[in-house]
């Protein structure tokens, strides 16, 4: 098993174009890492890295205390897996799982056993004998973790492994990878750019952007507590409602946030935090959970309904909040019925907002009071 | 009542793409049909530029004839020796340049255009050129070689050297056509397998046996058959530089057709031995093709 240990590691190339810019990361012994960014923001290249397919411009790599920057791909005995899955075309299905293995001059009759047995664990037994073209993503993609399998490697880089395959199967896939980290206790780092696979199979995210970390720690903290605005707007579908707003004094000296025209009262764990942030505007961040239509007991926000949208389980209203130009989506019962241009009154659980410096783009740090039934 | 129409529809399309074809059939007939033609009833006939009538049929004598002479035989070995010799070097050596010329990032057009030359020049032309090069006392490459201490070499003129001197000479004008072949094959290649091989460890030689050779086969396949059935009819070459000589050394299967057809006068007889050789050609492309549908 590995310990991965990346120190200001940085990739840049001929030109000045930095794609990884001195990121600082430890994945522990037995960890699922995901990484997460949009495209472009220096995820797959900071795994490659990891790989040894790509050299490192600066910082250090360490696996197992060991600095592994100028090892070949083969003496970091890490298994990676493809977007693509890459499979080699011409080989059938068992030789595909064994290269690896022959490569490394593992004899034959073991070979055969390791491949059987990875077989037998993926569930692609019968399909030993097929090419790669004979296969449906799905089962190219099992035989690609299979070929990272069989191998027993000291830990495993996915890159969007799953993001080929259909919704459905992901879904599916996605389970199995978990069940399979926690059958083999294996170090892994897995990148995506989906924020729901972050999510459900993530011990701990970290969560890049320009090539730079912006923020890491377990799905449930991220999600609670996002560093940035960057993290707030990336994560959860509808994200986080980011609304330009103002901290003001308010009667019997506490703060309150103007948002266009309508003042909401901070609760009193926050007052010591944001005091600081008095007479200064903020974002708001509030997610469209927080929002309840019918609940008396929160402070109120009216918003202008433009879109209603059915999507099963609930309802999530897009509208304009009185005063303000950008929009905000809740997320409301399944009961729910507006049109579009009523004004529906939304309760706001001020325990659970954000306030985010517009200058730095960054949190207002404040006490994490976690998650409870608001008042309604 | 489309099934109705259907079947007229399809007449009617049927026509007149046999009518927008005719023009192009009748002309391939007349210049290729009929002179293949000729040439098998010429082959039937006691044929000669002595006597140029078709008064006296004679069957199969002329391929009977062809087949019990002990030149046809000879230049049937010489013919097969220098196809193997030549696709055999130009696969190597091409196959060389060609992964050398993949890993080059800057200049690679002009790389190409330096391979490039040697094929754009007439056959006739490199023969010229390699004979007076080659001459064995006022050529540039026996002078050079003179300059180091090698004695004169008579390149075209002794039976031993004049053999691989036209090979040589062949491999020099020809080795870039399977470069390029090669190089293009080589370039159409998956990028992933690569980077997995190297995942999982392969080195440069490894890499090279299990992913790239077995990735090439239908390319190699291709490239070798096209080369193969040009290679068979190699003409200019040996009638510029050594028209046969010395002795029979070089007499290659169509410059001994030609002997037959035009020194010796006995048309029949060469038409006999063209008709065999388009035989062993057209086996070869057929091979070609079922080698290029396979890999489709």
């Amino acid at each position: 098993m590995a310990h991965i240990v990346l120190d200001k590691v940085t990739k840049s190339y001929a030109g000045g174009v930095t794609a990884v810019d001195a990121v600082d990361l430890e994945i522990r012994d037995g960890e699922l890492m995901v990484l997460l960014g949009p495209s472009g923001c220096g995820k797959s290249t900071t795994l490659r890295m990891i790989a040894g397919l790509e050299t490192i411009s600066s910082g250090d790599l360490y696996i197992d205390g060991e600095r592994v920057n100028e090892k070949d791909p083969r003496d970091r005995d890490l298994a990676i897996v493809f977007q693509n899955y890459a499979l080699y075309p011409h080989m059938n299905v068992a030789r595909n799982l064994g290269f690896g293995l022959k490569l490394r001059r593992v004899p034959p009759a073991e070979i055969e056993r390791r491949v059987q047995e990875t077989a037998r664990m993926l569930g692609i037994e019968a399909l030993l004998k097929r090419r790669p073209a004979q296969l449906s993503g799905g089962q190219r993609q099992r035989v690609a973790l299979g070929r990272a399998l069989v191998r027993q490697p000291r830990g495993f880089l996915l890159d969007e492994p799953l993001s080929n395959l259909d919704a459905q199967l992901r879904t599916t896939m996605r389970l199995e990878l978990i069940k399979l980290h926690r059958q083999l206790g294996a170090t892994i780092i897995h990148v995506t750019h989906d924020q729901l696979e972050a999510m459900t199979m993530g011990e701990r995210i970290c969560i890049m952007d320009g090539g730079k970390v912006v923020q890491v720690g377990p799905p449930a903290d991220v999600y609670r507590n996002p560093a940035s605005l960057f993290v707030a707007g990336f994560l959860a579908s509808p994200p986080m409602n980011l609304l330009p707003a103002a901290v003001v004094g308010s009667d019997g000296g506490g703060l309150a946030v103007r948002v266009g025209a309508t003042t909401l009262p901070l609760p009193e764990e926050y007052l010591q935090a944001y005091a600081g942030c008095r007479d200064r505007s903020v974002v708001l961040g509030v997610r469209p959970e927080d929002l309840h239509e019918a609940a008396p007991a929160l402070p109120q926000i009216t918003v202008a309904a433009n879109a209603v949208e059915m999507v099963g389980p609930e309802v999530i209203l897009v509208g304009t909040p009185e005063g303000l130009e950008t929009e905000a989506s809740a997320r409301l019962s399944r009961a729910f019925r507006a049109e579009p241009g009523d004004r529906i009154s939304l309760g706001v659980d001020m325990r659970q907002i954000h306030l985010f410096d517009p200058a730095t783009g960054l949190a207002v740090p404040r006490p994490d009071l976690g998650f409870e039934p608001h008042r309604r | 009542m489309s099934a109705l129409f259907a079947p007229t529809l399809a007449a009617r399309d049927r026509r007149f793409g046999y009518a927008m074809a005719a023009p192009a059939i009748v002309v391939l007939a007349a210049i290729i049909l009929a002179p293949v033609a000729l040439a098998l009833a010429t082959s039937l006939f006691d044929y000669t530029l002595m006597n140029m009538t078709f008064d006296r049929f004679i069957g199969f004598d002329n391929f009977v004839a062809a087949l019990s002479s002990s030149e046809f035989a000879n230049s049937m070995v010489v013919t097969t020796l220098f196809v193997i010799a030549v696709v055999a070097l130009e696969f190597v050596i091409g196959f060389v340049v060609a992964l050398m010329l993949t890993t080059v990032k800057r200049g690679k057009n002009i790389y190409y255009l330096i391979l490039l030359i040697p094929l754009l020049i007439n056959p006739v032309v490199v023969g010229l050129i390699w004979r007076m090069l080659l001459h064995p006392t006022l050529g540039i490459v026996n002078w050079l070689l003179g300059g180091i201490g090698v004695p004169d070499i008579d390149w075209l003129g002794h039976p031993g050297t004049a053999f691989w001197t036209v090979v040589l000479v062949d491999i020099w004008h020809q080795v870039s056509f399977m470069a390029v072949l090669l190089t293009a094959g080589l370039s159409a290649l998956p990028t992933e397998p690569y980077e997995a091989a190297r995942a999982e460890g392969a080195g440069t030689l490894q890499t090279f046996w299990y992913i790239t050779l077995p990735l090439m086969k239908p390319v190699i396949a291709v490239t070798l058959l096209i080369r193969l059935i040009f290679a068979i009819k190699t003409y200019d070459l040996i009638y510029i530089m050594t028209r046969g000589g010395p002795g029979d050394a070089t007499d290659l299967i169509s410059y001994y057709i030609y002997r037959s057809a035009f020194a010796r006068l006995n048309l029949g007889e060469a038409a006999a031995m063209a008709i065999l050789l388009m035989v062993i050609v057209i086996v070869l492309t057929l091979a070609l093709f079922r080698t290029m549908r396979a890999r489709g």
